[in-house]
């Protein structure tokens, strides 16, 4: 015990000192203030958190700083968005989506075909980047054809804007469903399954001549390749259905139906980048940082064509909505029985989405996370990897897949904050960059590459921040003078920073990272 | 023992002088194609030439900037986040005395450069101790905080906070407006000089302990070399070069905006010396020509969607060309000279 004590003197006085901060804090004001302002912090703390986790896990196996992480962020703000107050727009646009993924589970079999020879020599050399031409040909035929319900950017009346204005009120009503007039189903049905099936094929053999494959078909991927089609040819069929059953669903189950579709495109999108732009680039780690920039850079602009550029809301869940009988509730059996939008707890008014309900879903994260990290087999790897990547390759483990599943991990985890964040904070281009900004402060705080240093971190920043946002409205007395002092918006963000450069030039290493 | 050549200099560098020379007539012959006499240039007539030689000197700035990140960056190896602090130190208080003090130029430029040489030893100070990313996040912190300063209202009287530094009286004859030719000959010889200077400097042996840090610190350490000195000095050259492209940047621009203190600052030069070329000073020109270019043709003919295709030139730039332009170039162009040299191998033969 006394040599832990020795070791860790720097850090247990940093801590005393962080608390020592925190009781004088909570000692300026009012019991119902510091409560409110405590889960705010928590809040925030919890948002920050989801981005941290994931930048943090991604640099401490990979080495990437992805600096498109708060972009992610936004982006499952914004697929959340869609598929909450727009299921007819994403049900449209998950057929195609399915269609032209479904070529890529034959992948074996396109790889074996190639390596049995069956074309050799220029052929094998042409014949990819024609294929690619014809499935890229074939796209921009008929996706701009293919119907898909959609807002217009463009329209005041149909923008992005009134549309969520309106669902707040609980005034949307759906517009009718598109059909096939440009088109005919079965042409882009069966376009669509050409373009998939020529361009997996093309892809695979690009891709394939670097790799050393089996050649061996499994069933197992005809089964997937069917079960694909099969469920395209479902939702297409039972459109409108599905499409009326998911909009007069429980608001609350369509809430989670977006949190799972946008955690899993943001899965998705991760473990594309990563598969495709960033693997060529870990032999270069500064050029990533360009790389991601970019990307970064490129999705703004993507959101900001498909949605437009003006702010605008999320409703929230009907559970967390009331306002009429029996609110704000007394307490969270109240709220359960009303479904109260506020709460009043120790006399102070509380949000239960924002100071709750984001906090104990900050916490069933973290608990999952390290359950995952610390209980599973790619947990283990994951945790070796960030040890020694040499190592774990060296005893046979295939760290590439699992640098690709970490990094859709970290990108669903983003994105699920994006998400939980939009109803509180209300979506914009750029909300993701506040985020990744504090993420990136939260993990210097405790740790780069630390999992409980994020947590810790994050949960600094958040209450650092709300407790200066407080004190800019009440105020702090400065010692034996009269004068007053209120900090103004700006120090906000530079009062986490100066914690952490303080920080940092006390524990190079953060609160909780390791030393070298 | 060789001879040197009275030529020998001439050779290597052509490109350089080339491209010097380019400069140096640009103004004339532009104004030439134009229809405007060189007489009429001479004087600054507003025209097509006049624009040109004001984008011209935006780009000499931007160069001077990325040529003192790619001195810590490229050939120290000191990842750092707070660069623009170092030009917007320049920029605001070449600014603040010309206007609030009304300082000679000359003082200005004194004090701006102990400033300069001031931070330098502000952010060597936490060299010892920090290291790596961390290095660049403590970096980060020390300009946010300055950034905060130049948009605080406090400090509105002298810095103008958020809406920007206007108003500066800049000395006669340099004044972007009337002697815009001769400011423009003036920052041209700036960055030859400094360009020369940073050449001279990385193939001292200064630089090359740089260099060597860079490649391994504990190496370096091991040889007997105090880094820590070496780091210092690296800075000390960058953070003045900075603040002279600061100083520049207030006598060209009628207004300092808080974003030159900002992350987005830093990360430009980041993004000039990668299409350049990280570690090779030239890049740094290359790259700082084009970025500008960029930005300026994207914005005016693309408006909205400029940064969209911008993101992508930069993920285009990262994957086709992993090692910046010059960087690349200088991999590749013994290969490209060797196919030559085949080809006219091939011609010769058949030739006899």
């Amino acid at each position: 015990m006394n040599v832990f004590i020795r070791r860790n003197l720097l850090l247990i006085i940093v801590l005393a000192a962080l608390f020592g901060i925190f009781a004088a804090a909570a000692q300026g004001m009012e019991t119902q203030d510091f409560v409110i302002t405590l889960l705010r912090g928590l809040s925030v703390g919890s948002l920050t958190f989801l981005v941290a986790s994931g930048f943090s896990i991604i640099f401490g196996l990979l080495d990437v700083l992805n600096l498109a992480h708060g972009t992610l962020f936004m982006i499952g703000a914004y697929i959340g968005w869609t598929v909450y107050v727009r299921p007819d727009t994403f049900l449209d646009i998950v057929i195609p989506f399915i269609l032209i993924l479904s070529g890529f589970f034959l992948r074996d079999v396109w790889v074996s075909l190639a390596m049995r020879g069956l074309f050799a020599g220029r052929m094998k050399r042409i014949l990819p980047w024609l294929g690619l031409l014809i499935a890229i040909l074939i796209l921009v035929v008929i996706l701009p054809r293919y119907p898909i319900a959609t807002w217009s950017v463009d329209n005041y009346a149909e923008s992005p804007t009134s549309i969520s204005y309106l669902a707040g009120q609980g005034q949307y009503i759906l517009p009718p469903p598109t059909s096939f007039d440009e088109i005919s189903p079965i042409l882009a049905f069966g376009g669509l399954i050409m373009a998939s099936l020529v361009g997996a094929f093309s892809l695979s053999i690009l891709g394939g001549g670097k790799q050393p494959l089996q050649a061996r078909i499994s069933w197992r991927s005809f089964i997937g390749f069917t079960i694909l089609l099969l469920l395209a040819f479902i939702i297409f069929i039972f459109n409108d259905p599905i499409t009326n059953a998911l909009a007069v669903l429980n608001g609350n189950l369509l809430f989670l139906v977006a949190l799972l579709v946008a955690v899993g495109s943001g899965a998705l999108l991760g473990s594309l980048m990563e598969s495709t732009l960033i693997r060529p680039l870990y032999v270069r780690p500064i050029y990533q940082l360009m790389l991601t920039l970019g990307l970064s850079a490129i999705g703004i602009e993507m959101v900001r064509s498909l949605w437009g550029r003006p702010e605008f809301t999320m409703p929230r869940p009907e559970l967390f909505a009331g306002t009429g009988e029996g609110c704000p509730a007394a307490s969270l059996a109240g709220w359960w029985n009303y479904h109260c939008s506020t709460m009043i707890l120790l006399d102070g008014r509380i949000r239960v989405y924002n100071e709750i309900f984001i906090p104990t879903i900050g916490l069933v994260v973290l608990i999952g996370v390290w359950v995952l990290l610390k209980r599973t087999r790619l947990g283990m790897v994951i945790r070796a990897g960030v040890q020694d990547r040499e190592m774990v390759e060296a005893l046979g483990i295939n760290v590439r897949r699992v640098f690709t599943q970490v990094f859709a991990l970290g990108v669903g985890l983003a994105a699920l904050g994006g998400v939980l964040a939009a109803p509180s904070i209300g979506l914009s281009n750029v909300m993701g960059e506040s985020f990744l900004l504090n993420a990136l402060i939260a993990l210097a705080i405790g740790g780069l590459t630390s999992y409980p240093g994020a947590a810790l971190g994050s949960l600094l920043v958040g209450l650092l921040q709300q407790f200066i946002i407080k004190y800019g409205a009440i105020g702090i007395p400065i010692p034996y003078t009269d004068l007053v002092f209120k900090p103004t918006p700006p120090i906000v963000p530079a009062s986490t920073i100066l914690l952490m450069v303080i920080v940092l030039l006390i524990l190079p290493n953060g609160l909780l990272g390791k030393k070298e | 023992m060789e001879i040197k050549k009275p030529l020998s200099t001439l050779k290597p560098n052509q490109g350089m002088l080339v491209t010097l020379l380019v400069f140096l007539l640009m103004p004339f012959v532009v104004g030439l194609i134009e229809g405007a006499s060189p007489a009429q240039v001479w004087v600054n007539e507003s025209g097509q030439s006049k624009f040109l030689q004001g984008l011209a000197i935006e780009i000499f700035i931007l160069a001077l900037y990325a040529l003192s990140y790619d001195l810590i960056l490229g050939f120290t190896g000191l990842l750092s986040f707070g660069h623009s602090m170092f030009y917007a130190v320049g920029a605001y208080l070449t600014g603040i005395l010309l206007k609030s003090f009304g300082l000679t130029l000359w003082a200005t430029l004194g004090c701006v450069f102990l400033a300069a040489i001031l931070q330098a030893l502000l952010f060597g100070m936490v060299l010892p101790r920090v290291k790596g990313i961390t290095f660049a996040l403590v970096t980060l912190g020390m300009a946010s905080v300055f950034h905060v300063l130049v948009m605080s209202a406090e400090l509105g009287k002298y810095t103008g906070s958020d809406v920007g530094l206007q108003g500066v009286l800049v000395p006669d004859f340099i004044s972007p407006a009337t002697e815009r030719l001769r400011l423009y000959y003036i920052a041209l010889t700036i960055l030859v000089l400094v360009f020369m200077l940073y050449k001279r400097f990385v193939n001292s042996p200064t630089g090359r302990v740089c260099t060597a840090i860079r490649e391994n610190e504990g190496r370096a350490k091991m040889l007997g070399y105090n880094t820590f000195y070496f780091k210092l000095a690296a800075l000390i050259l960058s953070s003045l070069t900075a603040a002279l492209a600061g100083v520049l940047h207030t006598i060209y621009q009628p207004i300092v905006s808080p974003n030159v203190a900002g992350l987005g600052f830093t990360v430009a030069a980041l993004l000039i010396i990668l299409i350049g070329g990280v570690g090779t000073l030239s890049g740094a020109l290359i790259g700082a020509v084009i970025y500008r270019l960029l930005d300026f043709g994207l914005r005016r003919y693309l408006g909205e969607g400029a940064s969209f295709i911008n993101g992508a030139i930069y993920v285009l730039f990262v994957l086709f060309l992993p090692f910046g332009i010059v960087g690349t170039w200088r991999l590749k162009s013994l290969g490209i000279k060797a196919g030559r040299e085949r080809l006219l191998g091939l011609f010769r033969k058949t030739n006899q």
